[in-house]
């Protein structure tokens, strides 16, 4: 609807070249071809934790200098931030876009003093007091049965946890030691899960005191007793006497128990747990040797354990491999092959292969076996066998009984704290459809991180607010005009001497300073953290704020889609689409 | 009162009385102190202006041109390189008819570099319908910044105040300061005929077709024909309120003189003293500054000149191809006139090189000697 004028001449003409009218019919969105919109996406540290952890949302509130908020978000996804921010392998810093600019952010250790803030202000869960009919029954109190309990717990379900120890916690009781897990704090957390409305009975074991005939009142059973058996070496003289399992010494120095050790000591495997053993004896006064099969690239330990095993003294000579146990002069006689690294096997790692005629001898007091752990299925029903090492489940986590699910070490071969969590919380949600007869595998995809398979259960519980688009912002995808290198802030450890003294924890908690300059660091990777770019930047002033707190969002009658804003936003926080016309 | 200060303090204290509202500007030598000391007074309270800092010459002028339609009075200031920057900005601001004021140092366009007194750069924006003052001393410079203002908000076309390079921007001399009252008094506040009322919002700088954009032009050349009446008519209020007066031009020396020196910016002063000292010898010589480059005054020169038979012309500047720019206007200027007494372009002190008395008087002595010059370009002071 243009208005087209033409004058006679000069003298009818303005000074200035200027429209005679107002121009409030003109809008001049109607130019625009492409239309930036505001689009959170899946930033790649949260699309990568295995617990479904709301990293941006959590860090955010920390730079805003609300610790409560970032405990509050940390507990909707995973009732453990204080143990997570101290034994999880952190996949996040693995994938935070900021490790391509300077360093990534320290994410655990923002996610442990969350945490340690909230046990400093003696926060504590609040009792759902409302609660449905239906009862869950949960077997195990590990880090999947209890984050299963917890989601259930808010989801308003009557729930019961099984423990067959004492005491309650799993792995992370029995299998951690207490220099990266202190008792005090597994015991918060888990009493904060009771504060919440979560009874865990203990003493009570599946297969010897309870059957699952006996819980015929829940209409809904969780079997999550993790994997506790020390898989064995298959070599002659491994049932020695002073021959002993890695699980079983951990336990017992978990369990401040007597351990009886000579001062010699040698640990076979890779992993974690040979990795805490060998650190947890030399805790004890003794000397300790891990032997490994292949090399260090191969190690499946992660990488800042071996490193702070070996400051501590432990020594760890790769590429051998026992193939006897023997006994001389009441020492055992290792006879080790020296091994080579041939081709990749199915784990996607080197196969390690014996170099013939290599053999030779390892002298030492006593042999801890630390080569992987095994589930033990004999006390379950028909449907739930053992399958290339675990119990197959659907991908909602139920099994071929119906109303049983599965989850935690238990059905998956990726045995951490992280996954163990991220399993609970999914069988939460397939249980919660189950009884309100949805389709869970729909449900669950609907709450993917990303492209999943992180999961949130903010997301099941509140669809359509914090929404987030599935794509995981790159670091290509980042204006990095915007960010001056700043050194990554670490956890002081404590010194090697003193570390090796006793089970005194290693690490300690960033100063509030610290965390809040951490957070700082942080991209907000498609977030939008009202920094104000687009608007400041906008040459059509078609960003409108809409209040103090809240985000802004585009004037679609004079936005021209120039996409200025998109490219000013350091996070990748805008969107452009073509017009439909 | 009265100060000893720069040229460059002067242009400051010019913008300060004018209750400039808007100052956008980006450093470049020699104009830098002048945006430094408004900086100053900006940031330190004592001066009620807003300072709007950009990454360029080229964004200040657009940002002038914003402040400017928006109905504020506002200003900048440049230099060289930092005025070629400009310089698609510089046809906006006419064309858009903004009254905005801005000072050029004099200053030579590189390579090779070089950071001292040329009139290239501001010559070489000749064509971009700006008004262009050329000032002697550091009271004109202060002077002229208060009539800029009445000027251009008069004809609606904005106005260059030049000043050379180090010989006033950085010179110190006693300079008469205006009080607040009697500028406000002669420099009412701005009031544009089209502000931008977001109640009713126009659309500014509109396309025009071939149908109306001849017209607009025309527009801009009637205003540039207004000027010489308005530059009078402000200059003669001026010199009533506070006594001193500068004119499009000004003749010095004999009245009845048969060489004539034209000369514009501070070599006037210089020349001034050698053609005492000739006239004192008996020679028949005279002066003419010229103050009001655009629109060129070929009326108030044609006036001056009668009865001289030979005009020497020194040009601080060169157009490459053609030679001084002022001798080349003034030979226009001059075709259609019955008198057509003979021009002698002299070249000299390009690149800051001291224009001395005797260069000036050499340039006098060759003119007096010489019925024609030799060529179209005479070079003075060159090493050759």
């Amino acid at each position: 609807m243009t208005k087209q004028f033409t004058f006679k001449g000069a003298p009818e003409m303005p000074t200035i070249p200027i429209s005679l009218g107002d121009m409030v019919w003109n809008k001049t969105g109607t130019w625009r071809i492409q239309r930036p919109f505001y689009e959170d996406k899946a930033p790649p540290c949260n699309a990568a934790c295995p617990a479904g952890n709301d990293i941006v949302a959590f860090i955010q509130k920390i730079a805003k200098e609300d610790f409560e908020g970032a405990w509050t978000i940390l507990k909707e996804e995973n009732p453990f931030p204080g143990i997570c921010g101290r034994v999880c392998f952190h996949p996040c810093e693995s994938k935070c876009n900021r490790g391509s600019f300077d360093e990534p952010i320290s994410i655990h250790a923002l996610e442990r003093f969350v945490a340690d803030f909230a046990t400093s202000q003696h926060k504590k869960m609040k009792w759902m007091a409302e609660k449905g009919r239906e009862k869950v029954a949960i077997i195990g109190s590990g880090p999947a049965g209890l984050s299963c309990a917890f989601h259930l717990t808010k989801l308003h379900y009557n729930v019961t946890v099984f423990e067959s120890f004492s005491l309650s916690g799993g792995m992370l009781r029995l299998g951690i030691p207490s220099y990266r897990l202190p008792k005090d704090v597994l015991d918060r957390e888990i009493s904060d899960m009771e504060a919440l409305g979560v009874e865990i009975r203990r003493g009570v074991t599946l297969g010897e005191n309870l059957r699952l005939e006996d819980l015929k009142d829940y209409q809904a059973i969780f079997i999550a007793i993790g994997a506790h058996q020390s898989r064995g070496l298959g070599i002659p003289g491994e049932k020695r006497k002073n021959v002993f399992s890695g699980l079983d010494i951990l336990r017992k120095i978990n369990l401040n128990k007597r351990v009886k050790l000579g001062d010699k000591i040698a640990i076979i495997g890779g992993g974690n747990t040979a990795i805490d053993v060998a650190r947890s004896v030399i805790r004890l006064g003794k000397k300790a040797t891990i032997l490994y099969r292949r090399s260090k690239e191969e190690m499946p330990a992660f990488e800042e354990e071996i490193s702070e095993a070996l400051e501590e003294g432990v020594k760890i000579r790769y590429l051998v491999n026992p193939i006897r146990i023997g006994q001389k002069d009441g020492l055992k006689r290792l006879e080790c092959l020296r091994m080579e690294l041939g081709e990749k096997d199915e784990s996607g790692r080197r196969r390690p292969l014996p170099i013939s005629n290599s053999n030779f001898f390892i002298e030492v007091e006593d042999v801890i076996v630390a080569a992987g752990e095994e589930i033990e299925v004999s006390f379950l029903p028909k449907g739930m066998e053992k399958k290339e090492g675990i119990v197959l489940t659907q991908k909602d986590g139920s099994t071929g009984v119906k109303g049983i699910f599965a989850g935690g070490d238990l059905t998956s071969n990726q045995r951490t704290v992280a996954h163990a969590i991220g399993s609970g919380k999914k069988a939460a949600m397939a249980i919660d459809c189950y009884f309100r007869d949805k389709d869970s595998e729909e449900a669950i995809r609907q709450t993917f991180i990303g492209e999943g398979p992180s999961i949130s259960i903010f997301r099941y519980l509140h669809p359509g607010e914090r929404v987030m688009d599935s794509h995981i912002v790159t670091f290509e995808e980042l204006n990095m005009d915007y960010f001056e290198s700043a050194k990554r802030q670490k956890e002081s450890k404590r010194l090697i001497k003193e570390r090796i003294k006793g089970f005194d924890e290693v690490t300690s908690t960033l100063t509030n300073s610290s965390a809040i300059e951490e957070a700082e660091r942080c991209f907000n990777c498609g977030t939008c953290n009202e920094c104000e770019n687009c608007y400041v930047f906008c040459p059509d002033a078609s960003i409108l704020k809409r209040g103090e707190d809240l985000s802004h969002q585009v004037d679609y009658d004079f936005c021209k889609g120039c996409g200025i804003c998109l490219t000013e936003c350091p996070r990748g926080a805008i969107s452009l689409e073509e017009e439909a016309r | 009162m009265k100060r000893v200060i720069t040229g460059n303090q002067a242009v400051a204290y010019g913008v300060i009385l004018s209750r400039v509202e808007v100052i956008s500007a980006y450093p470049i030598t020699p104009q830098t102190t002048i945006v430094e000391e408004l900086s100053e007074l900006i940031a330190s309270g004592r001066l009620n202006t807003r300072f709007l800092k950009v990454e360029s010459e080229h964004s200040a002028m657009a940002a002038l041109i914003g402040a400017s339609t928006g109905g504020v009075r506002c200003f900048t200031a440049t230099s060289s390189h930092g005025l070629a920057y400009m310089h698609e900005m510089l046809h906006w601001a006419s064309g858009a008819r903004l009254p905005i004021v801005m000072v050029n140092v004099n200053r030579a366009i590189g390579p090779p570099w070089n950071i001292w007194n040329d009139q290239s750069d501001s010559l070489s924006q000749r064509d971009t319908g700006w008004i262009q003052f050329y000032c002697e001393n550091n009271q004109e410079v202060l002077d002229t910044i208060l009539q800029a203002y009445r000027i251009a908000e008069s004809v609606k076309l904005p106005v260059m105040v030049v000043l050379d390079a180090y010989v006033l921007s950085h010179t110190s001399e006693p300079v008469e300061i205006p009080s607040m009252d009697e500028v406000d008094a002669f420099l009412p506040p701005y009031c544009p005929e089209f502000p931008i009322d977001t109640q009713e919002p126009r659309s500014y700088s509109v396309i025009a077709t071939p149908e109306h954009f001849f017209e607009f032009r025309y527009k801009v050349q009637k205003a540039m024909e207004e000027v010489p009446e308005v530059v009078k008519k402000v200059d003669n209020e001026f010199r009533a309120r506070f006594g001193r007066g500068y004119g499009a031009i000004e003749r010095y020396g004999k009245e009845e003189a048969e060489v004539l020196l034209i000369t514009s910016g501070t070599v006037t002063s210089t020349s001034g003293i050698v053609i005492r000292k000739l006239i004192e010898k008996g020679r028949s010589v005279a002066g003419v500054k010229i103050k009001r480059f655009r629109p060129f005054p070929s009326e108030e020169i044609y006036k001056v000149i009668r009865g001289a038979k030979k005009l020497a012309v020194i040009d601080r500047n060169l157009s490459p191809g053609v030679g001084g720019i002022f001798a080349h206007e003034l030979r226009a200027s001059l075709y259609s006139g019955e008198e057509r007494p003979e021009v002698f372009g002299f070249i000299s002190g390009l690149g800051g090189r001291d224009i001395t008395p005797d260069l000036i008087e050499e340039a006098i002595q060759y003119t007096w000697e010489h019925p024609r010059p030799e060529g179209e370009i005479l070079w003075l002071g060159l090493k050759k």
